[in-house]
């Protein structure tokens, strides 16, 4: 008898140990399958995909390998958006995060009002990218725009400036529009990161006679070096894939100067229906992904390390 | 256990990609729609009308109009046909905003008649085409009754999104129905493809010049312009006319008011690049070597000439869309504009009382619009739309009676006349109508000015016609931007080429020349047809 209870009560206990094992993949089984059906199987569809001349009109759908890519990068309306994705992520973000840096500094210490400051800071960053876009073609509009009509006011006569209908300050205003409505994520994440700095370590820098410059330039960036490597990480990747403001604001135009890689694998895909050209596009734009996330990964581990 | 796990995982796996190469479930945007119901359009005349055609339409006018439809009529036997179907739900594509309100307001008529109800869904106008084309590539059958613009036609018929409609046409329409469009509408390549009726036409697009009469008219006005320019001042026929009259204008008026005012923005920018094209001899693409001819001296001047219009028009006219023609024009702000025809009825106070155009800016321009044909001697047919069937509908005879009675005579030409409504005429019963003739003093010279369509230039209708036109479009907003024309079209033209070889020069070659056949696609400054 003793036998049996004693056979009994290990088995009773693998059969708890399964079952403690089972429910955490029970919980997440629904949420693999809907990656799997929503992420996974699409992007092996797409670059299958992209290994083929898809064009909506023709029958005949070949296999043609890397044709594609290579067309691709024969393209120079392809080239010219990366070039156009390139300048948004390097200038954007570069002017995002100082700008943002410089808030937060600003607004770190006590002040009053200070968190309805960084309320209403924070609002265009609420606002959806389509909203924005739309609202600033309206201020950029050369009749009744605000922008134009504060310029005339300080020179003193009308202007009347087409800011959307040139591909310098068309590629400005968009610029502008999105530092605008960015730059307070960039505050937000840093001005985070300088809230828990230890206030000590300037404690005694002060009390050994380091100036603010001196503070900042080996204290404060240092120190927030692994919160700036994330916060131009997520920007970083997000302006590559930067298309509402581009859709809203100026079309990809005047002509294609201002097509970003995603508005042009957009115009591909959905508006001329060449699914395969558009899929490797969209295959070397997730390359730079990528390569943009491998390379900050690797500063952002050497920073934690420092 | 850990193998159970595993395999269940494995078969859900596999189940989901089974699932995936499934047709998905199509996504029906139902809109719930609050529609007044209204009788038909009934309009006091002073004269009583008789129109007799091989099938007879009374129209009995006493103090109000009753327009009759006799046993025969399309309309009729659409609806009789139709009740069969009674019950069931069709889904018709249209575009989003004023265009959606006229099925809106006709959807409930039909339903109320035939027990059909019509469930609009509503979409940008790009979207109309990659949705619609879509639909039919994932198996959707998300649509029943589909708006298909003549760009598009070539492509959804290639790909098969769209139900031949003969026999259809021969089992229900009353055939003498056919003989009532304006020519233009019903040729090959617009209703037709391939001899085949793959749509019933239901736009007549067509660039109208409308003018302000009474800046023309005024002698202030031609004294000036006869001592700047040495000739009268009269609504312009040439588009040197046109910018002479808008270059003094502006230069009288401006800021006030500007001579001219086009819209510009991308997207439909190539429109007003095809018809003065066209006019000038201009050849879309050399026809035994499908090699791109845009960029020929024809195509230069006529993008030069663009160019040079846009000094006469107002700042920021570069992103000028449709609504801020309207506005501008309605505000009284422009002395002439060319765009399609709905600016032209609501300029003339004509709907202003309608409830779907309380956005529209109240008009100052009452009474003094005149209209010409676009100075250069072929207006462009932008755009325009048939109404098709789905070939992935499961109601597909139930569409094809519901368009058909949409586009019958009788039920078009209340649709046309709706005050809220951007379909315009395009049946011969429409210019012919009483009804429309007097639905505002102008009115005649408006129609008559539409049916100057009979001129018109089809936008290229070639499989990846898209393609071709947004880069003329591109080709435009770059020499708005200060590329030179020739090198802005030297590089549409590359692209043109880039798209011939792609999609087989031997398989453009034959659409192409299958599309010239159109007397209406062949280039010239008019139109010679049977």
């Amino acid at each position: 008898m003793e036998t049996t209870r004693e056979v009994k009560e290990p088995e009773a206990r693998r059969g708890l140990l399964r079952r403690k094992r089972l429910t955490p993949w029970l919980f997440v089984t629904p949420c693999l399958i809907v990656i799997l059906l929503v992420t996974i199987f699409p992007t092996f569809y797409s670059l299958g995909l992209s290994l083929f001349k898809w064009e909506v009109t023709l029958k005949d759908k070949p296999f043609i390998g890397l044709g594609n890519y290579i067309a691709l990068f024969k393209d120079d309306r392809f080239l010219h958006s990366i070039l156009i994705t390139g300048i948004v992520v390097v200038v954007g973000v570069s002017v995002e995060l100082i700008l943002g840096f410089s808030l937060a500094q600003m607004l770190i210490e006590k002040m009053k009002g200070k968190r309805v400051i960084v309320a209403l800071l924070l609002l265009p960053v609420m606002v959806m990218p389509v909203v924005v876009g739309y609202t600033w073609r309206l201020l950029w509009d050369a009749q009744y725009g605000p922008i134009n009509q504060i310029i005339g006011w300080i020179i003193g006569r009308p202007f009347q400036y087409t800011w959307l209908a040139k591909p310098w300050s068309a590629m400005l205003a968009i610029l502008v529009t999105e530092i605008w409505q960015w730059t307070p994520f960039m505050f937000l994440v840093i001005l985070s990161g300088l809230a828990v700095l230890d206030p000590e370590v300037f404690e005694a820098a002060e009390i050994d006679g380091a100036s603010g410059w001196s503070k900042l330039r080996y204290l404060t960036i240092p120190l927030l070096r692994p919160i700036l490597i994330v916060a131009v990480l997520i920007r970083g990747l997000d302006a590559l894939k930067f298309f509402d403001i581009i859709f809203t604001l100026s079309g990809g135009g005047p002509g294609n100067s201002t097509e970003t890689l995603s508005f042009y694998i957009y115009q591909v895909g959905y508006q001329f229906f060449r699914l395969a050209y558009g899929a490797a596009g969209s295959f070397v734009l997730l390359i730079f992904l990528i390569v943009l996330l491998t390379y900050l990964l690797k500063l952002f581990r050497s920073a934690l390390e420092m | 256990m850990k193998r159970l796990v595993t395999l269940l995982l494995v078969v859900a796996v596999l189940a989901s990609l089974v699932a995936a190469c499934a047709a998905p479930t199509p996504e029906v945007i139902e809109k719930e729609v609050i529609v007044e119901k209204e009788v038909p359009v009934t309009v006091e005349v002073e004269k009583e009308v008789i129109v007799e055609k091989k099938v007879v339409e009374t129209v009995e006018v006493e103090k109000i109009v009753k327009v009759e439809v006799p046993m025969g009529s399309s309309a009729d036997r659409a609806v009789e046909a139709a009740k069969k179907y009674a019950g069931i739900t069709l889904n018709y594509v249209r575009e989003a905003g004023l265009q959606a309100q006229d099925p809106l307001h006709m959807g409930p008529i039909f339903e109320e008649l035939t027990g059909i109800k019509i469930n609009v869904v509503e979409m940008s106008y790009l979207d109309m085409y990659s949705n619609q084309l879509q639909d039919h590539l994932t198996g959707g059958g998300a649509y029943d009754a589909l708006d298909v613009s003549p760009l598009w036609m070539i492509d959804f018929v290639s790909v098969g999104v769209l139900e031949p409609l003969d026999d259809y046409i021969d089992k229900y329409m009353n055939k003498a129905d056919l003989e009532d469009y304006l020519p233009v509408y019903s040729s090959e390549g617009v209703m037709k493809i391939g001899g085949v009726t793959y749509g019933l036409f239901d736009d007549g697009d067509v660039f109208v010049l409308y003018y302000r009469k009474d800046l023309f008219e005024d002698p202030d006005n031609q004294a000036g312009f006869k001592a700047k320019y040495g000739y009268d001042l009269v609504p312009p026929e040439t588009r040197q006319q046109m910018y002479d009259a808008a270059e003094f204008f502006t230069d009288k008026y401006a800021p006030d008011l500007h001579g001219l005012a086009i819209q510009r923005l991308e997207g439909q920018a190539y429109s007003w690049f095809i018809g003065p094209f066209s006019a000038y001899g201009g050849q879309f693409l050399d026809p035994d070597t499908m090699k791109a001819q845009i960029n020929s001296d024809i195509g230069v001047r006529t993008l030069t000439e663009m160019v040079q219009q846009n000094t006469v028009m107002p700042p920021g006219v570069e992103k000028w869309g449709f609504m801020e023609i309207l506005s501008a024009w309605m505000e009284g702000k422009v002395a002439m504009i060319i765009t399609w025809p709905p600016i032209g009825r609501w300029g003339s106070g004509y709907g202003d009382t309608a409830k779907q155009l309380a956005w529209v800016p109240a008009s100052n321009v009452k009474g003094k619009v005149g209209y010409m044909l676009q100075p250069g001697g072929r207006p462009c047919l932008a755009g325009g739309f048939n109404m098709g069937v789905s070939a992935d509908s499961k109601y597909k005879e139930a569409a094809y009676l519901f368009i058909q009675w949409m586009t019958s005579p009788t039920i078009s030409l209340q649709r046309v006349m709706l005050p809220f409504s951007l379909r315009d005429p395009y049946r011969l019963s429409h210019f012919e109508s009483p009804l429309y003739n007097t639905a505002w003093p102008e009115a005649p010279e408006y129609l008559d000015k539409l049916q100057e369509a009979m001129t018109g230039q089809w936008e290229l209708g070639v499989p990846g016609a898209r393609e071709y036109m947004e880069a003329i479009d591109n080709a435009c907003t770059s020499a708005y931007a200060g590329t030179d024309p020739k090198a802005a079209l030297d590089k549409a033209a590359a692209r043109w080429d880039a798209i011939t070889e792609r999609l087989g020069v031997e398989s453009q070659k034959a659409a192409y020349q299958q599309w010239l056949k159109n007397p209406w696609n062949r280039p010239g400054p008019t139109v010679e047809y049977p």
